[in-house]
């Protein structure tokens, strides 16, 4: 059973469900340590005072906050947490959306919500706002905090569970001027072929038909390197020629897909 | 105008897209340093050999796999660049699949996607992207290291997504949870349902601040003045009240 990241109750008008997160995506990445050279000991990374030159535990570590005068101020996680406390333990739905209005660029993080305890009540009411949400195909939106953070969520049905993305804040996605080139939009006669092409390549989504082969290529690495083999490094890679003309490489394409 | 962060090319068949990348997004938390609590001294972080307690320089650190138990495989720089792969600087669009398919899980993080010279080729992919409403799926190499992306007409730019891969994603066969003895009844659900729709409304992201962000600096002022800072008593938890009886009152019937 995955680890449980945050225990509190989703509040849905004066219907509270408390409820566990834990994260719907798995780290599968090859995590490399720090190792010293010489005698090939793992390094640990330890606190120190820059005064006194002493490890600090964990415990004596509060957070330093440097005002616009050059002054710092101090906070300890108690004094933080006394932050808007209700958000910390409670999402407050404040109001159903369609799933297919939020941009995935607001999406930060996947998890999954769980009914926290064995509490037949809890059960059937988190039960009631899967089965809700599935028939009006509406997702919620809701507030809350965790590790010191403000995420607004959305909680949705997945699986027959409740899914919760916790979604970035509009101020944190940046603005697209400059980004885009001006001048006019393309004509229709030069943007069929770009789309008969697009068409022939047209595909349902199936993430199963795409695999990691970076984490398989350095698994591989691991493995040779274990055995005493050498590997050899790749060369830098190059930036190919520009295509002659786009309209002719469209064309190409599409002579060769028939 | 934000600095690129990669250069390259999108190509979909033979037809090719210059291309520059800038991020999107960015965190506007409020950010501490690590301070000793005694003397509010910053705190550094040392790297230190657990077998001699010595400190090591960096020239000293090296990458190591664990591949058993305290039985470490050290690679290089260039070895582990072995495993980036021979796209380089090219993010080829092999599939274009419906923009609606993709689960909210995949996506990781976004980028927007500006053009180096040819500005024709990207327009008209962008417009062809609109027009099909489908989304480019290719590999991109960034710092080394391989990522699944998606390519799609964004707010009239264009934006790549990375994305996870399908093994890195949990899926609810894999939890074990509970169903209750006894779903919840017609009536329930449809009272819900009520009050779903009673607090529909069309997702608009600036409705939604982070208040939180304030509330903190205001604690930091607060605490610059001098006030005391005394956590205030929790509330007592509230207790799952009987379903119906709880949806009733929400609806205000």
């Amino acid at each position: 059973m995955p680890r449980t990241l945050w225990n509190g109750s989703l509040s849905f008008g004066l219907v509270n469900v408390p409820v566990s997160l834990t994260s719907a995506a798995r780290d599968l990445d090859l995590h490399f340590r720090q190792l010293h050279k010489k005698d090939s000991a793992p390094i640990e990374q330890r606190r120190f005072c820059s005064k006194e030159d002493v490890e600090v535990d964990w415990e004596e570590v509060a957070r330093g906050y440097e005002l616009d005068n050059g002054k710092q101020v101090v906070l300890t996680d108690l004094e933080l947490a006394t932050v808007q406390p209700r958000k910390t333990r409670t999402i407050d739905i404040e109001a159903f959306v369609d799933t297919s209005e939020v941009d995935p660029i607001y999406f930060d993080h996947p998890w999954f919500l769980l009914p926290f305890g064995e509490s037949e009540g809890t059960k059937r009411a988190y039960q009631l706002l899967v089965k809700v949400m599935e028939s009006t195909e509406r997702a919620a939106l809701g507030r809350f905090v965790m590790r010191s953070k403000e995420y607004l969520v959305l909680v949705r049905p997945r699986e027959g569970l409740l899914a919760l993305t916790t979604l970035l804040f509009s101020d944190e996605v940046r603005p697209t001027g400059g980004i885009a080139p001006g001048g006019r939009k393309p004509t229709k006669k030069k943007v069929d072929p770009a789309v008969a092409v697009i068409e022939a390549l047209a595909t349902d989504w199936d993430p199963e038909s795409y695999t990691d082969c970076y984490r398989q290529r350095l698994t591989r690495v691991v493995r040779d390197k274990k055995k005493g083999k050498t590997i050899k490094a790749p060369e830098e890679p190059k930036q190919p020629k520009p295509a002659p003309d786009l309209m002719e490489a469209l064309e190409q394409t599409l002579a060769q897909m028939r | 105008m934000p600095k690129s962060i990669w250069n390259g090319t999108i190509s979909f068949g033979l037809a090719q897209v210059p291309v520059k990348l800038y991020s999107a997004t960015e965190s506007k938390s409020v950010s501490f340093q690590e301070v000793h609590v005694s003397d509010g001294a910053r705190i550094e972080h040392k790297r230190i050999c657990s077998k001699d307690g010595r400190e090591v320089p960096y020239k000293q650190v090296v990458k190591g796999y664990e591949v058993s138990e305290n039985e470490f495989v050290v690679l290089d720089p260039d070895e582990i660049k072995a495993a980036a792969g021979a796209r380089g600087k090219v993010i080829e669009l092999e599939d274009f699949v419906p923009e609606g398919q993709i689960d909210p899980v995949f996506f990781e993080k976004t980028y927007y996607v500006g053009c180096r010279d040819d500005a024709e080729a990207y327009r008209v992919l962008m417009a062809a992207l609109e027009r099909t409403g489908r989304v480019g799926i290719g590999r991109f190499t960034f710092h080394n290291r391989e990522y699944l992306v998606a390519v799609r007409a964004l707010n009239g730019v264009l934006g790549l997504h990375t994305m996870r891969f399908h093994d890195e994603v949990v899926e609810a066969g894999d939890l074990d949870v509970d169903k209750p003895g006894k779903g919840p009844s017609k009536r329930e659900v449809e009272m819900a349902g009520k009050l779903v729709e009673s607090l529909h409304r069309k997702f608009d992201p600036d409705d939604y601040e982070d208040t939180y962000r304030e509330a903190v600096l205001d604690l930091i002022k607060r605490k610059a003045k001098g006030e005391d800072l005394t956590p205030e008593e929790p509330e007592p938890e509230e207790e799952p009240a009987d379903l119906t009886a709880a949806l009733q009152a929400s609806l205000g019937s």
